[in-house]
This record gives C-alpha cells, structure tokens and sequence, in this order.
C-alpha cells in the first residue's frame, strides 16, 4: 500500500512536472518576514503548477526539503538558517533556481 | 532603347518570376530594397511580396511571384502565379534564371515566353557558374530568346542597375520578336486552334496560342477560363478534345507528354548553342557534396543529424528562450489588467474574465515566437542552400505511399516524432511543401506526434497501470502515434483530400549555394511576423467562443451561496485577526480589503515577471513610492501592527485563491462543455469514459490548466467507490475500477485527440480556413472515440487485458501500415519525368 502511494505520487509529480514542457514555467519566492518563505508557481499559458516537485537544499547542496506545488500552486517551507536554494522542478532540462540570497525580505 | 514616339511609362508593375532555387527572393532584395510589403494572394494563402522602387524617374511596382517549376495547373504556387499574370497583366516579367543550372531554368522561360508577355530575363547566380566552369554567352542567349539578359549575381546586388534598364527598355518596346516553342506535328492543330480562339471574346483579352497548347494538353485551368468564358461545350475546347483524341490515337503517346518533350528538346539546343563548359570530368562542389548526401549509406545518417541539429536549436534552445522573452509578454498583461475594471472578491466583471482570458491565450500562442524566429531561420537556410529539395527526394518514396511529401519530415520531427516536440511549429513548418494535397495532408496528422505535454499524461497512467510492463508500453505510445499519422494521411488523401492537387515529384536537385544573410534573417522575420498578425485575430474570435462554452450558465445559486458563504467566513477571520492591530480601522469595510487582496495579487503577479535580487529591490521601491499608505501590509518589516495584518491577509488571500479555483471547476463542469460531456456519456461508456472523464478531457482542450482535473477525476475513480489502490491495481477487470484496459483507451484517445487549442489555431493559420480547423477538432476526436472503443468494448468482451490489447492493437496498426506501404509499391508507377538533373553537356 505504501510502495503504491510512493509510486502514484512520483508518477503524479512527474505529470504534473512534465506540463511545463510545453510552456515556460514560472517561479517567484517570497520571504515573509516571519521565518518563512512562500514561493508561488505557474505557467506561461495560464497552466497551474500544481504537483510540481520543489526542493530546498543547504550551501553545500545537500537537499533539506523536499515539496510539491499546492493546488493553488504555492510552496511554503521555513526559512533555512544560512545560505540555501529553492529549486522549482519542472522536468528534466527545465528547472528554475532561486538563490536564497536573491530572495529579499 | 528603340526611339518611341509615345510617351514613356512612368509608371510600371513588375512580375518577378522563376524558378525556386533560381535567387528569385534574392533578386527581388535587390531591386527593391527594403521597401516591401506582404499580403495573401486573393482567396489562398501564398505569400504575395511587394516592392517599389524610383528609377530615372520611373516608380516600379514589383510583385515577388511563388517560386514554380511551370505555369501548369499542378499546384497552389503554380496557379497563383499564372492567375496572377492572367488578371493584372504586368508590363515586364523578369524571369529569373538559375545560370548554373540554365536548362532547367529554360524550362519555366518557355511558357513565360508563350503568354506573350514582355520579358527580361535575369541571369542571375552568375557567381555559381563560373565557379563550376559553367560559361554562357550572354549575348547569344538574349538573341535566341528575343529578350534581353542581364547577369546577375543577386546575392551581392551585381547587375542591379543593367536589370532597371533592361525593365523600363523592355516595358516601352513596341515589338516584340520572342522565342516560339514549335510543336512539331502539332503545329498546324495549335494555329487552327488559335485562330479559332480568335474569332471568340477571347480575343485580346488572354494570350490565345499559349491558351490554344493549353487546351490541347488539357489544362484544367485552361478549361475552366474557356468554360467560363465561352460556356459549356464551347467550339473551342470540343475542338481541342478532337486534336488531343487524334494525336493520342495516332501516336500512342500522350499529349502532355509530347508537348513536354518539344519544350525539352528546345531547351537542350539552347543550352548547347549558349553554354560551354570547362574542367571537363572533375566534380562541381555540387556533386562532391552529393556523393556523400546522397550515397545510399550515408544519406540516411546525414538526413538524421540535420533535423536533429534543428530539433536542438529550434525545440530546446528555442524553450530557453522564452524564459526571457516570457517577462516581456507578462508586462503585456499587467499593463491590460490595469485598463480592465478591477477584480472582484470572488468574481470579476464579465470584461475582465474575458480580457484577460483573451490575453491569456494570445500569451500563450506568441509565447512560441523565439521557436519561431529560430526555426524559420533554419527552414530557409535549408531552403536557400538546396539541401531542402534532396530532403524530399530522399524521403519521397516512403511518404509517397501514403499521400506524403519527402518535406513532411521536418514538420514531424518538429511535431515529435521520438522525443516530446510540439505541433504548433510542426504545423507551422508545413509552409514550405508545394504539393497541396501533401501539406494538406501533413498538416492534419501532425498533431498526432508526441507533443511534450502529452508524454506526463501517458507517464502517469504507465506507472499506475503498466508498471511491470513499462518499457513496452512506452514503446506502444512512442511509435503507434507514427504508424497512426502515415494510416491516417493515407485514408485522408483517398478521401476528403482526394480532389486536391497533386504534382509528381520532380527530380531536379538544384545546385548548392549560401544563404544570405539578408534572404534568411527577412524570410524569418517575415514568417514570424505573419504568425504574430494571425494570432491577433484568431485569438480574438476562438477565445470569445471558448469563453462562452466555458463560462454559461454559470454556477447554481445554491452552489454561489455556499462559496459566498466560506467566502464571508473567511473575512470575518480576517477581521478577527487584525483586530489587535492600530491599522484595523482601514479596513472596515469590504471594497477595501478588496483593494487591499488586489494590490497583493498584482504584487505577486509581477514578481513572478522578474528574477534576481537587484530586480526584488527594484520591485519593492516602485511599490512603496506608488502605494506608500499600502506598502507596509505587503512587506511589513519591523512594524508589528503591519506584520499582524499582513499575515492574516496571506491566508485571506489564500483561501479566496482556493475558493476561485474551485468555483472554476463546478463552473466548468456546469457549463456548455459540462453539459455536452455528460450528454455524450451514452456513447463514450463504449470507450469506457464517463462523463467525468468526458468533462475533463472537453476542458482539458480548452483550457489547459484543467489538465490537472483530468488526473484528478481518474484518481477519484477508486477512492468513490472505497476501492483500494492495492485492490484496483491488482485487478485486470476489476468491475467499475478503472482499469488498465481503461487506461489503455484513454491513452489511445489523447493520443489521437488534438493536444491543445494552439494547435487547431495554427491550422487555421495555416491552411486560411476555419473549415479546416473545425474538422482537425471533430476528425481526431471522432477517430479517437472510435480506437478507444474498439479497444475497450473488444477488449472487454474477449476478456484480454490491457497490456494484452495493447500488443494486439499495436500489431494491426503496424502490420495494416506495413500492407498498405508495400501495396502502392507494387502497382505500376506512372511514367517519370524528363530527368534534368543531369550535368550539362557540350
């Protein structure tokens, strides 16, 4: 049951991941100023960016969080003490990169 | 210049004319400059070029004429050009000739000639032949055709100035003594026709002997202009059935045929009469670069590698792209947002929806324009350098099977043959095939190819239901789509495309030569510029239809008194929350707290427009200096009372964002589209659809962030009837699961069903008829419904499974391809044309 639910969800995240293909996806990160970051996605032709997979990884690349696009396509997580880097999924190829020290209160 | 007695022309129109290949675009830069203008041909849609130019004190009017191998009634080009020639009766035809490869440019010089219209010729590529040996005397040339000859070399403006001359000398000639083609054995039946002609109001109004051999050849053309002028069973056109019925019957050759080789043979002897090669035995650049192109081994591995070469720059580079042109479009949009009333809480007004869904899917369509640029780049480097023509001649045989034109495989691979493309540009790229039939055909089946957008879809369903057999159905879904596209263009050309017209293939492969700079950049800008006013109004009149389609009726009272209702909740949470903080008073009301979530939204809008740090900066003083009373709830930094409200402003705007998503999903599914989907549920259950399915797949098309309903619906297929994953995965059958004979259908069906509305509108586009678009919506999807429900009934009924069916389906289709391209190369194909591809000789 569980190995199901693990194999749906990579199954959906990579749907969801490979809608962007056909249009440019779109991402922008928030700091809310109260330890927290809030990053919200899309696409160029209107497309939600639900289920895109969304990662949060230290200075030294090692990968401290792992996400996905809400419904509403938004993605909120803690912000990491130092420096780190939102990666924003959207298939192989097509991923977009937010420096943390890009992402301003 | 002969002296004249009549006032010069001082004003002239020009009908550029040749051969494709020959430099005629280039030619026609370098007469007129940059000072051009495009527009469609009446009632089709070639390209009609204009240019003017001022000469010794003559304005010019130039008219680009498609590129055609002869004025028959073979394709669209050829036609356009004749009428063109017929209707506005230019004062010169500059022929455009390819000097380093003369006879096959005589070819089209001869019929020119026959339509008695006064004739320069450029001799252009000048450059070319002597660098291939090639001489020809210029003069000799002039007095055999009657016409003066200029050399050019159009690429590097050589002959410019000799060619103005020769136009505005040739427009105030009186007398004209050109080349005739004689007919041999015919003649005596072409001047008894012409004279019979002569007696009709045919008189002075078309060239009557070029008509006479016409109709005698049995131009369709030709007879149609007769029946029209002259009626029904005219003297004229029953005579020349007589003539052709004799002839044939004397001489057991058909007339065309005849015709065609007296015009040969003429152009043989004038080739050899003008023209002396040197360097007798070594390869030209030409056929160097062919024994390698086209060596039977290696054409196949080059032929991959440029189209390769193309998908990389146009399809991968070209996505990178529109990262950066994206923001662009985006400020488009804002700035509109801007002009349109305000957004409501939860709905806007009509004007707004609408707008902005109009912008929304203009957006999305000029969001292509870097693929464009690139791609159209590419088409007319391939065009200009000649590898072009030895691209369909390496493929024609194959496509020809089923209806197909070699130049159709730049349109597929763009369309995603193996690897994710997209049919927009696939479509798009059709333009170039002369042969209406095969670009028509082309252009319905390339929406079949793997579209990126698709492969997720199909990813998804494989590794819930195939899972043990992935690689398989990969393979299924990979290559079934091509096998579909060649079955379905072979049933498309011997019906509904059966009366259009179809050329033979000519086997003339013009000689190597470098793009311009120039030729390339304009044709690619000019393409993408076509793009760009077509989308302007096709937009326009599609978004309006789909708006509707998905806007009516609207939502049930109940259903927008209960979403008011979560709506109202969620403000009077709102209220509770900034109570505490000094700034509540300010939002007493609900216009303000509107106010307040707008700027928010617009805020955030224009952040995803933007990347980097320096960029956030900038953002946020343009905000603050423009709202300073408002900027502080959107980054409250150290004010606490500000900080208090914009927090409970995040989670007010986020649950006004859930609840207009979810209104758009019960509008939709209660719209038009709803309803049409649910009516339709009596038919799709024979594919296994229910109306769930059936609304999703309906919005899906339409507005594509419904896609994500679509997995939505299919996920809750199990969890409405308690089924567990563990259960419906296991079972093959499971009785109302879905299954993946299910899965299997609608794989089937979305790889058969038109992946998205930019496509559809690109074949209006290109093919300049709504018609043709409607039916490239109702064709695939009627096609689709009925695969699906072969597979699902017929599966269901002999009891196989999905992966079962999967094999079985894929094997009919692939062995039916294989028959039907095997059978068309049994039977007897028609005589092949003179072949003049071969070198010129002494």
């Amino acid at each position: 049951m569980k190995k199901i639910t693990v194999v749906l969800a990579l199954a959906a995240l990579l749907a969801f991941a490979g809608q962007a293909f056909a249009h440019t996806p779109l991402v922008s990160c928030f700091d809310n100023g109260d330890n927290t970051i809030t990053c919200e996605g899309g696409f160029s032709d209107g497309s939600s960016a639900a289920g895109v997979k969304m990662y949060v990884k230290d200075g030294n690349g090692k990968t401290i969080l792992k996400g996905a696009m809400s419904e509403d396509s938004e993605y909120e997580f803690n912000k990491p003490a130092g420096a780190y880097m939102v990666i924003f999924d959207a298939g192989e190829g097509h991923q977009i990169e937010v420096n943390g020290a890009d992402i301003v209160e | 210049m002969s002296s004249s007695n009549e006032a010069r022309k001082d004003n002239l129109l020009v009908g550029l004319a040749g051969q494709q290949n020959a430099g005629k675009s280039t030619t026609f830069n370098m007469l007129t400059g940059a000072n051009q203008h495009i527009a469609n041909y009446p009632g089709v849609t070639v390209d009609k070029k204009t240019g003017f130019y001022r000469y010794k004190d003559v304005r010019v009017e130039t008219v680009d004429l498609p590129g055609t191998y002869s004025l028959t009634s073979f394709s669209l080009e050829e036609r356009v050009a004749r009428d063109f020639l017929l209707t506005e009766q230019p004062d010169v035809i500059v022929n455009v000739l390819d000097s380093s490869s003369l006879k096959r440019s005589l070819y089209f010089t001869l019929q020119v000639l026959e339509m008695d219209f006064p004739i320069a010729v450029a001799l252009n590529m000048m450059d070319v032949a002597k660098r291939n040996g090639t001489h020809v005397d210029v003069e000799k040339l002039s007095h055999r055709l009657g016409v003066d000859v200029i050399p050019t070399v159009g690429r590097r403006g050589k002959g410019k100035n000799e060619l103005r001359d020769a136009i505005i000398a040739t427009a105030n000639r009186k007398e004209h003594n050109v080349l005739r083609v004689t007919y041999e054995e015919l003649e005596p039946e072409v001047a008894a026709l012409e004279e019979e002609l002569g007696k009709t109001k045919m008189q002075g109004k078309y060239p009557l002997r070029w008509m006479a051999v016409k109709l005698i050849e049995g131009d369709s053309e030709a007879q149609r202009i007769v029946r029209e002028e002259l009626g029904e069973n005219s003297a004229a056109q029953t005579k020349a059935n007589e003539i052709r019925d004799k002839f044939e019957e004397d001489h057991y050759m058909d007339v065309a045929d005849f015709m065609l080789g007296c015009r040969d043979r003429l152009a043989t002897d004038i080739v050899e009469s003008c023209v002396t090669e040197e360097k007798e035995g070594r390869d030209t650049i030409t056929d160097m670069i062919d024994n390698i192109v086209l060596n039977r081994f290696a054409a196949p591995f080059f032929l991959v590698a440029t189209v390769f070469v193309i998908y990389q720059l146009a399809i991968v580079q070209g996505y990178e792209l529109t990262n950066y042109w994206w923001p662009y479009l985006a400020k488009v949009r804002s700035f509109i947002a801007d002009l349109l009333p305000a957004a409501g809480l939860l709905e806007d007004p009509y004007v707004r929806s609408m707008g902005l869904w109009m912008v929304d899917s203009a957006n999305g369509l000029l969001n292509y324009i870097p693929i464009f640029v690139i791609l159209f780049s590419l088409i007319a480097i391939l065009e200009d350098s000649g590898y072009m023509a030895r691209i369909a001649f390496i493929l024609d045989k194959l496509f020809h099977s089923f209806g197909l034109h070699g130049q159709s495989t730049l349109p597929y691979i763009l369309g995603g043959v193996f690897a994710g493309g997209c049919a927009v540009p696939g479509v798009m790229a059709t333009k170039g095939i002369p042969d209406e039939r095969s670009r028509m055909a082309t252009i319905l089946t390339v929406p079949y190819m793997n579209c990126l957008a698709k492969i997720p879809f199909y990813t998804l369903l494989i590794n819930v239901f195939f899972v043990e057999y992935k690689s398989w159905a990969m393979l299924f879904l990979s290559t079934f789509t091509i096998f579909a596209a060649l079955l379905i263009s072979k049933l498309l050309t011997s019906t509904v495309l059966k009366t259009m017209e179809t050329a033979p293939f000519v086997m003339e492969l013009p000689k190597y030569h470098p793009p311009t700079l120039f030729g390339v950049g304009q044709r690619a800008v000019e393409r993408t510029w076509q793009y760009i006013k077509k989308v302007g109004s096709i937009v326009v009149a599609v978004s309006v239809c789909v708006f509707t389609l998905l806007q009516f009726p609207g939502l049930p009272a109940e259903k927008m008194a209960e979403f008011e209702g979560r709506m109202d909740q969620a403000l009077v949470t709102f209220q509770t929350k900034i109570k505490k903080s000094s700034y509540a008073g300010q939002f007493g009301d609900v216009q303000s707290v509107v106010n307040l979530l707008n700027l928010y939204h617009d805020y955030k809008n224009d952040k995803m427009s933007i990347r980097g740090k320096e960029a956030s900066l900038a953002l946020n003083d343009k905000y603050k200096a423009e709202y300073p009373g408002m900027y502080m709830f959107l980054k409250p930094g150290a004010d606490k009372d500000a900080k208090v409200v914009n927090r409970a402003l995040r989670k007010l705007s986020s649950s006004r964002k859930s609840l207009r998503r979810e209104m758009k999903e019960v509008r939709i599914s209660n719209s038009f589209l709803g309803m049409v989907g649910r009516s339709l549920e009596p038919v799709t259950q024979w594919a296994g659809f229910n109306w769930k399915i059936n609304v999703a797949i309906m919005s899906s098309f339409a507005a594509r962030e419904s896609s994500v309903a679509t997995i939505g619906v299919l996920y809750q297929q199990g969890a409405d009837e308690n089924k567990s994953l563990e259960e419906r995965v296991g079972s093959e059958s499971g009785e109302g699961g879905f299954t993946p004979l299910h899965a299997l259908a609608v794989m089937i069906f979305f790889a058969l069903y038109p992946p998205c509305l930019a496509t559809t509108i690109m074949i209006k586009v290109q093919t300049g008829s709504y018609k043709w678009m409607t039916f490239s919506i109702l064709f695939p999807t009627a096609l689709g419904f009925l695969a699906a429900s072969v597979v699902y009934t017929g599966g269901s009924a002999a009891n196989l499974s999905g992966i079962q069916m999967m094999g079985i389906f894929y094997g009919f289709t692939v062995l039916l391809t294989i028959a039907l391209g095997l059978f068309n190369s049994w039977r007897k194909d028609p005589e092949p044309l003179p072949d003049f591809s071969g070198r010129v000789t002494e």
